[in-house]
């Protein structure tokens, strides 16, 4: 697994690592799906562009997180196969596919920046996130 | 990471961090807890997080954690830092996400007694009539111009519209309007999140809950309030839902930037904030004023709904059911206030971040009826377990900006809470115990068991020592509505 959940008192948060920017944003992506409380996704909807950019890793990877949670809660969907168009420095669009899911109940409210940091290991990229619920 | 021999006992109660700890530090901190409470506070990085916040450009007298606090981001949860105008410091992470999430409290006439035969089609009239989850959409549709009514007005709208009394306003913290709101400081994403949301309860820790008023520690006082032993009470805890936390978000990202354009150099960037004068730190306040409001205006229409539910099951079977408002009160927001330092009224930003105001009497901010008695604080404990009513005091204003604790707070983080709690077991286990359960989640019901909490007793106890709070009344709960 590229991420996995770690404990934190009031909220939820997990740690994601990535081979590189572009990797990292995909598996975030899942990793926040698993803190959530998804059922059953019905039929499939509309294909959604993204462009999202930051100002540094870190605050494209909440920026990212968090565009991805309005789509949900604001259209009751849920986002799954993410595809990265472009990414360069930290401005990336991407396209994803979403369902309908109309018992959406995310639990999440807000990526947050607490502690985040972006770094480099060995094997790519690795980032601790935690999420307001 | 901190221990116990960092801290210096500078009195009952009272822990302190000296400013020496770290070389960022500008204050103090302190804790307020019994030995207990900071041996808990010690299991999580929630003391860290306080001693960041003393990091603050303006920051003034300590930095300050009540006994509830826990680890939340940025600052902990349980924490209060006031800032010295007109230059100090104002944080979007310092309000939170749910910016103006707090508790109202009403109660009625009737005994339980006389409800309980009733109890179940009353919680589930209510589950129905007030929308539960997060991305949960009310029953009001609002144009632009109301939003934005409900943004600049709070529940000055709901008044207006035939959702509130002035008996509501009155006993709601700053009359259910904090000034300053500008909606043009709000995004179109703030206003497209909040626009279906206004009358829903949310998820997380929010809930309406039913009580049995089980004891009154000052009759004279709790009479005033139209609190009596046996009677029902009702609770209510929410706050902005998506339109809050928009604003926050949006804040938050944006200060990313900011804080460099200021030089502000902080040891976390959930910290980021931006000088009050500033053109950023009073778009902040403008905006988040705004989100307070249609927080205020949320708890209101709740209310309304409350009120029709007991309407539709409990007229014609019995009297004196009707819900009349003890108070409402934020315990996540920054307020513009007055506050004596060395003797000399000092203008402050305090930020109050799961922390209840807690003025005493002869506040000129309170209603008239309640100057001399002060203002009352609500203080909900975990699930199942009791909650209670406390009056501010002129010690809060001594000692922590009028502030005190807001809850039980957490000890056991909601993976482990799903870990070793089952949902469904839980609600057959509080059903024993004779309290009603509607939930939408099972899984969101086990993150909020009341062994994931401090004992909330335990808690108030500390704060009543202490004097920046005193002990008024003790609700248990009867029936409890989540999402």
């Amino acid at each position: 697994m590229n991420f996995e959940e770690i404990e934190h008192t009031a909220d939820r948060a997990f740690r994601v690592r990535g081979r590189d920017l572009a990797d990292l944003l995909l598996n975030a992506a899942d990793g926040m799906h698993a803190l959530e409380r998804i059922h059953s996704p019905g039929e499939r909807f509309a294909l959604y562009d993204l462009e999202i950019e930051g100002i540094d890793a870190e605050s494209l990877l909440v920026n990212w997180l968090n565009e991805i949670l309005f789509i949900e809660q604001q259209h009751q969907l849920v986002c799954e196969k993410f595809q990265i168009l472009e990414l360069n420095g930290f401005h990336v669009r991407a396209r994803v596919e979403t369902r309908k899911c109309n018992d959406y109940q995310s639990g999440i409210k807000a990526v947050t920046f607490h502690n985040l940091k972006v770094r480099k290991t060995a094997a790519g990229l690795e980032a601790e996130v935690v999420v307001d619920v | 990471m901190l221990s116990k021999q960092h801290f210096i006992r500078a009195g009952d109660c009272v822990w302190e961090i000296p400013r020496t700890f770290r070389d960022d530090m500008r204050v103090p901190a302190r804790l307020y807890a019994d030995e207990d409470l900071l041996d808990a506070a010690l299991t999580d990085n929630s003391l860290t997080q306080l001693v960041n916040t003393a990091t603050l450009p303006g920051i003034i007298g300590h930095a300050i954690a009540m006994p509830d606090i826990h680890q939340g981001y940025g600052f902990p949860i349980g924490g209060v830092v006031a800032t010295r105008l007109p230059s100090g410091v104002i944080s979007p992470g310092g309000v939170g996400y749910d910016i103006n999430c707090g508790v109202r409290l009403l109660v009625s006439a009737a005994s339980v007694e006389a409800v309980s035969p009733y109890l179940k089609d009353l919680a589930s009239s209510i589950y129905t009539n007030c929308p539960s989850g997060v991305g949960s959409h009310g029953h009001l549709h609002l144009s632009t111009a109301e939003l934005d009514r409900v943004l600049h007005e709070g529940s000055g709208w709901m008044l207006e519209t035939g959702r509130a009394s002035r008996e509501d306003l009155d006993r709601t913290e700053e009359f259910g309007r904090i000034p300053g709101a500008d909606a043009a400081f709000i995004s179109d994403r703030a206003r497209e999140r909040g626009r279906s949301q206004l009358g829903t309860l949310g998820a997380g820790n929010h809930f309406i809950e039913v009580d049995k008023v089980a004891e009154v520690y000052d009759p004279a006082v709790a009479a005033r309030l139209g609190i009596y032993p046996g009677n029902l009470a009702l609770q209510i805890h929410c706050g902005s839902r998506g339109l809050g936390h928009q604003v926050c978000e949006d804040y938050v990202s944006r200060f990313q930037k900011t804080v460099q354009d200021y030089g502000i150099t902080l040891p976390d960037r959930e910290l980021v904030c931006a000088p009050f004068d500033s053109k950023e730190g009073q778009q902040y306040f403008h905006a988040m004023a705004c989100a307070a409001n249609f927080a205020f205006a949320n708890r209101q229409l709740l209310t309304h709904m409350i009120r029709k539910s007991f309407d539709q099951v409990l007229a014609g079977k019995i009297t004196g059911y009707q819900l009349q408002q003890v108070y409402d009160i934020a315990h996540n927001m920054a307020k513009i206030e007055e506050h004596q330092i060395n003797s000399h009224a000092v203008r402050v930003c305090v930020h109050r971040k799961g922390s209840t105001r807690a003025f005493g009497p002869g506040s000129p901010v309170l209603p008239s009826d309640l100057c001399d008695l002060g203002q009352p604080v609500l203080i909900p404990g975990s699930m199942g377990t009791a909650s209670f009513v406390l009056m501010g005091t002129e010690e809060a204003m001594r000692q922590s900006f009028g502030s005190t604790c807001h809850g039980a707070g957490r000890v056991m983080s909601r993976a482990k809470a799903k870990k070793i709690i089952r949902g469904t077991e839980l609600r057959e286990q509080l059903n024993a115990r004779g309290i009603l359960v509607c939930a939408g989640s099972m899984s969101g019901l086990a993150e909020e068991a009341p062994q994931a909490y401090k004992d909330v007793s335990r808690v108030v106890e500390v704060v009543h020592k202490l004097g920046i709070a005193t002990k008024l009344a003790r609700l248990e709960p009867v029936a409890v509505i989540k999402g």
